[in-house]
């Protein structure tokens, strides 16, 4: 399945670095979106780059980033560009504000939120932007919140 | 369900299996002949022959050549079941068993078991009633890989959703109604808190996916705290809240309520049961069907077959 990714490396400020960049993600079959090199932010010798890539699946994805790390680039993170509208419901008797702020924090943008009932019969309601390849993790991560106050989770399958 | 079994025995379903003995936790009747229908009719113990004790000394004798083990779920011993099948195993007679505890909690000892000594454990009746789950992998889909398993495996707690869901009931009348109609235990715990559903989860995971996962690995949360305000909530985003039982890819393994689309194929209400898996090949592949009961009796039947052609033939979809 294609997998639209932004890449973010940290290229040492030398002319030819990028360049050897772009060719490891041509030679795994990467499709170039777009790139964000801003030479004015050098961080401890390093220039961050943002590259937003097609590739044809995961495999190419890992071959890409495989081949960076290779030419002596560290890969910082693959943050997926595919978003995923998920729904989950909490019941209990949970703090709204802190939930939101927990979910954002961890990467969930919460679209909608609603509330029914009051203290432990509280019903929230959540609609959620989700990168694609976290909509795994999101039950995960609503369940430990939700239960550090006794509260239930319930989220899209 | 024992009765019902005995029943179809009787009208010969399976051909060449004659049912010589049944066995309670009191006693058991015993004729190498053959049982006749009149002696099951009443109770066991006022049968002429009825013998007090355990029915394991049978078994050690090897008096007969197929245990139908139908003891219920016990945790977290799995007994009696779990001495049943393994001294059944280990005296060469082949298990059918319908029996979740055992299969779940102790698979690799009893499928090993059953391996070195030349003998059949059979359990597609343990998980989706008459839903052949356990078949159909080992029949239909060899050469591929499964990837995932997703469903509802409680018949049980999909009822009490589904008039949550429709009827707009409490979780403490659905409940209630499901207990008055027979449809859930007077003690609904191992099905509320979602362990049936596990000890399912379980069975699948370490038989079709080849995983080597036990009880601890689970992370198990019943649906007791789904509210009415929770069921609404989700209707009117045309969701329904089921009890789910899910492994993915990374091998994990969670049972919880979860939110399913209204056009979703595991979207079933009532006591069904719907599984999805999915294969790397075939992609998804959803069964639907009826769970606890007759239905479970069907797929005890149809692995009592197996176990006539492989003593028959010798080969069997293991």
């Amino acid at each position: 399945m294609r997998q639209r990714v932004r890449l973010t490396c940290a290229l040492i400020d030398r002319p030819g670095t990028l360049l050897r960049v772009l060719e490891q993600i041509a030679l795994a079959g990467g499709n170039i979106i777009s790139i964000v090199h801003n030479r004015e932010i050098i961080t401890s010798g390093y220039v961050p780059v943002s590259i937003n890539v097609e590739f044809p699946d995961l495999q190419s994805l890992e071959r890409a980033r495989k081949g960076i790390e290779g030419v002596g680039v560290p890969v910082m993170g693959a943050e997926s560009l595919e978003k995923q509208m998920v729904m989950a419901i909490v019941v209990g008797g949970v703090r709204l504000d802190s939930l939101l702020s927990e979910l954002e924090l961890r990467g969930y943008r919460v679209i909608e939120s609603s509330t029914r009932g009051f203290g432990e019969s509280l019903t929230v309601k959540l609609l959620m932007e989700v990168p694609a390849d976290k909509v795994s993790e999101l039950h995960e991560d609503l369940t430990s919140i939700a239960e550090r106050y006794g509260a239930l989770a319930v989220s899209e399958v | 369900m024992g009765r019902l079994l005995a029943k179809e025995l009787m009208d010969n379903r399976v051909p060449n299996v004659k049912l010589v003995g049944v066995s309670r936790s009191t006693g058991y009747l015993y004729r190498v002949h053959g049982l006749s229908p009149d002696e099951l009719r009443g109770e066991l113990w006022d049968s002429e022959g009825f013998t007090k004790g355990s029915a394991l000394s049978l078994m050690r004798e090897r008096a007969f050549d197929v245990l139908v083990e139908l003891t219920p779920t016990n945790l977290p011993s799995a007994e009696p079941g779990l001495s049943d099948v393994r001294t059944a195993l280990s005296n060469g007679i082949d298990v059918v068993t319908a029996n979740k505890a055992p299969v779940a909690l102790h698979y690799r000892e009893l499928t090993e078991l059953a391996r070195s000594t030349g003998t059949l454990l059979l359990f597609d009746a343990t998980v989706g009633g008459g839903i052949p789950l356990i078949t159909l992998r080992r029949l239909c889909m060899r050469g591929d890989e499964l990837l995932s398993i997703r469903g509802i495996l409680n018949g049980t707690t999909n009822y009490i959703l589904s008039r949550m869901q429709f009827e707009g009931l409490t979780f403490e009348l659905a409940l209630r109604e499901a207990q008055n109609m027979g449809i859930a235990e007077r003690d609904p715990s191992l099905d509320i808190n979602g362990y049936d559903t596990a000890l399912k989860l379980l069975i699948l995971a370490n038989a079709l996916m080849g995983l080597e996962k036990g009880l601890e690995d689970v992370k198990v949360v019943g649906i007791a705290k789904v509210t009415q305000e929770a069921v609404a909530a989700a209707r009117e985003s045309s969701m329904s809240v089921k009890l789910i039982g899910s492994v993915d890819s990374d091998g994990r393994l969670l049972v919880a309520p979860r939110l399913v689309k209204a056009n979703d194929p595991l979207c079933v209400h009532g006591t069904l049961n719907a599984i999805t898996f999915k294969f790397r090949l075939a992609r998804d592949l959803t069964l639907i069907g009826h769970g606890a009961g007759e239905p479970t009796v069907a797929a005890l039947l149809n692995d009592l077959h197996q176990v006539v052609e492989f003593r028959l033939r010798g080969t069997v979809s293991k």
